[in-house]
């Protein structure tokens, strides 16, 4: 009996508790208390969640997607791309093989907060006994832009180190659209991305809230009865023949991050294996209205990203 | 209790009250929990934390560990322990009843379409309902198993249906589900496929002991089924024309052994996602071990199974490092090499007696 109250007793410490301070909703309606200035945060999704932190300046303890000594598991270092001399030092540590996150890990690293996706509910109540997990709404439809990194200065109380890094960005904003050749404000973008497929760009990604802060109008594919893409975190499928119809005032192309190769020479390769001659059909390409970028580098809900898209615009603009 | 010849002149242990086992089941059974022991020891000692079995000992004497050792070893190894072992139990159980049911050797909740049923609607769930309560889930999964069930009983005529029958019906039904599965996974947003992919592929990862007390009830119902439809199934091992003959009720019966097998494999697939190809290997295995009937096959086919998913799960935590092996592949690796093995022994034994 003795030993049965011991193991019981073992069995509740176990559930570590954790200091709350405070009580805050997550985007699932989730009631969640969580430390008021938490810093010892795991992310669970390195590109939506883990760069926007560290763009605010706060250095994730555990990023998904990491091996133990920091390194990348996946093809993009999207700490190292993004965020370049302004990324984490020491990088995050992993947290168990992609697809198989270790809770062992995870626990060993103290994390005080774990901020996942919606697409993380499922796995909210058994990393709860570990650390208070925090879901952040990261999906096209859900958030826009850069708002996704805004929601997390909130949560994290780096309102102060956004608006810095938001006023910087949109004097940058200014400078940009002066060197345009024309007033963007008249004007539509569009934004592929291409994996085995052709996928038009969401509303949620810094290049996106770059481009609409420039003034451009996402060209609309409704009629074109295209899926509306709710729910994914980026992407909206089109097909070969709605693609080479496309004709927005500015055409952004870029090859997936699960590659490697994703300058412009590999973008136009990815190109020439999908849709077959579009240099010739697709008038944006034709007419010179066309901008490869890096999706590493510009696909975060970052500030950080929204900044690599006004540059990459601006070299484009001066060619 | 004491030593003696079965009818069929084979040594059994027989008590005073009549009961007898068969010594070559006796020593199999044990052969499986010393494995499933091993397994489970291997199972406790692994992972990321410095603690196993020796401290997991002392902590059943009273010793005192640290929150993480106690976390490593309470939280996490010892649920995925028990629920492994418990899900492969009820599938491996469900694949003899099945097999014994058709009367066919490939028979298995997956080739049935029952855990495809259980599958799909819990898809259904995910997809459009996402902000259902979790405890729906396995309601939901019992009623999509119970709902191929009785579409494969009212397509094959009732309870008069021959085995096989039952058995191409089943993977006739269990085609189309795998369509709508596929174009589910297809035409999902990418990041609810990866997920719905991942629990397809099985997992151990929502292991904990909320969940072991939800599939409890259903492991617990397996043990009256094996006494209670043991016997039967050793009847329909005879032929179906048999089992009528020496007063089995088959119309009746055979809807119930269905049944049964819906609310085990429902329950399993809940827990865990589905265990490919587990219910076809598990009786065979230890059909290898020691060929039995009825409630001794039953039995043995589900310490197989059980053995089976913690071996697995144990041996791909441990050597796997970062790859990450979903349990049902890991289940593949370490069962299909076994599986050939016995396969091939029988077909050498067979040939060497003729």
């Amino acid at each position: 009996m003795k030993r049965m109250l011991l193991l019981l007793t073992a069995l509740l410490a176990s559930h570590a508790a954790v200091a709350a301070d405070r009580s805050v909703t997550d985007d699932a309606g989730r009631t969640v208390e969580i430390p008021a200035a938490p810093e010892r945060i795991v992310v669970l999704h390195e590109p939506l969640l883990g760069v926007p932190i560290a763009d605010l300046g706060l250095a994730p303890v555990g990023s998904y997607g990491r091996s133990d000594d920091g390194g990348t598991q996946m093809s993009a270092d999207f700490y190292q791309l993004v965020l370049r001399d302004r990324a984490p030092d020491p990088m995050p540590r992993g947290i168990g093989a992609l697809g198989n996150m270790d809770l062992e890990k995870l626990r060993t690293l103290e994390p005080d907060l774990i901020v996942g996706t919606e697409h993380d509910l499922e796995k909210a109540e058994q990393l709860s006994s570990i650390a208070p997990v925090y879901l952040q709404n990261s999906s096209t439809g859900r958030v826009r832009g850069f708002n996704a990194e805004e929601a997390l200065a909130k949560l994290l109380g780096r309102e102060t180190a956004f608006a810095e890094r938001k006023t910087g960005y949109l004097a940058r904003v200014d400078e940009v659209r002066a060197t345009l050749p024309g007033d963007p404000r008249q004007q539509s973008y569009l934004v592929i991305f291409l994996s085995d497929q052709i996928n038009a760009v969401g509303e949620m990604a810094g290049m996106v809230q770059a481009l609409e802060d420039l003034g451009y109008d996402r060209l609309s594919l409704e009629r074109d009865n295209t899926v509306a893409g709710f729910g994914a975190t980026l992407l909206v499928p089109l097909s070969a023949e709605t693609f080479g119809r496309l004709d927005p005032d500015l055409l952004v192309v870029m090859n997936t991050f699960g590659k490697q190769a994703r300058d412009e020479a590999a973008i136009r390769q990815s190109l020439d294996r999908i849709v077959p001659g579009w240099q010739h059909f697709l008038k944006p390409a034709r007419e010179g209205r066309i901008l490869f970028v890096d999706s590493a580098t510009v696909t975060t809900p970052t500030v950080a990203s929204a900044l690599h898209m006004l540059d990459a615009i601006e070299a484009w603009a001066k060619q | 209790m004491k030593r003696a010849l079965s009818s069929g002149g084979r040594k059994v242990l027989r008590w005073n009250s009549g009961l007898e086992i068969r010594l070559d089941t006796l020593w199999a059974a044990l052969l499986l929990v010393a494995a499933g022991l091993g397994f489970s020891g291997l199972a406790i000692n692994v992972g990321a934390t410095r603690t196993g079995i020796s401290d997991f000992i002392g902590l059943l004497s009273g010793a005192t560990l640290n929150e993480n050792q106690l976390f490593a070893l309470l939280d996490v190894r010892l649920p995925r322990l028990v629920l492994g072992f418990m899900a492969g139990w009820c599938v491996a159980i469900t694949g003899a009843m099945l097999q014994s049911l058709s009367q066919n050797p490939l028979a298995d909740p997956g080739l049935l379409g029952l855990s495809q049923g259980a599958m799909v609607t819990i898809l259904l769930l995910l997809v459009f309902a996402p902000a259902a309560p979790i405890g729906l889930v396995p309601v939901v999964a019992i009623l999509g198993g119970l709902g191929v069930a009785v579409l494969l009983i009212w397509l094959t005529g009732g309870g008069h249906s021959d085995g096989l029958a039952i058995l191409l019906m089943g993977i006739a039904v269990e085609t189309v589900l795998s369509s709508i599965t596929s174009i589910m996974i297809l035409y999902l947003p990418p990041e609810t496929s990866f997920a719905v992919s991942d629990w397809l592929a099985g997992s151990l990862f929502q292991a904990s002991w909320g969940n072991i007390a939800a599939l409890a009830p259903w492991v617990a119902l397996s043990l009256p089924a094996i006494i209670l439809l043991g016997r039967v199934l050793s009847c329909y091992d005879l032929g179906e024309e048999t089992a009528m003959s020496l007063g089995e009720p088959v119309p009746r019966s055979k809807p119930v052994i269905l049944f049964t097998s819906v609310l085990l494999t429902s329950a399993a697939v809940t827990a865990v996602g589905p265990l490919a190809f587990l219910g076809v290997m598990a009786p065979h295995l230890a059909n290898a071990l020691a060929p039995a009937t009825g409630r001794a096959r039953l039995v043995l086919s589900g310490l197989t199974g059980g053995v089976l998913v913690v071996g697995a799960d144990a041996l791909t935590r441990g050597f796997a490092g970062d790859i990450a092996i979903p349990i049902g592949l890991a289940l593949t690796l370490l069962g299909v090499p076994l599986f050939v093995i016995s396969m091939r022994l029988r077909a050498v034994l067979t040939l060497q007696r003729n």
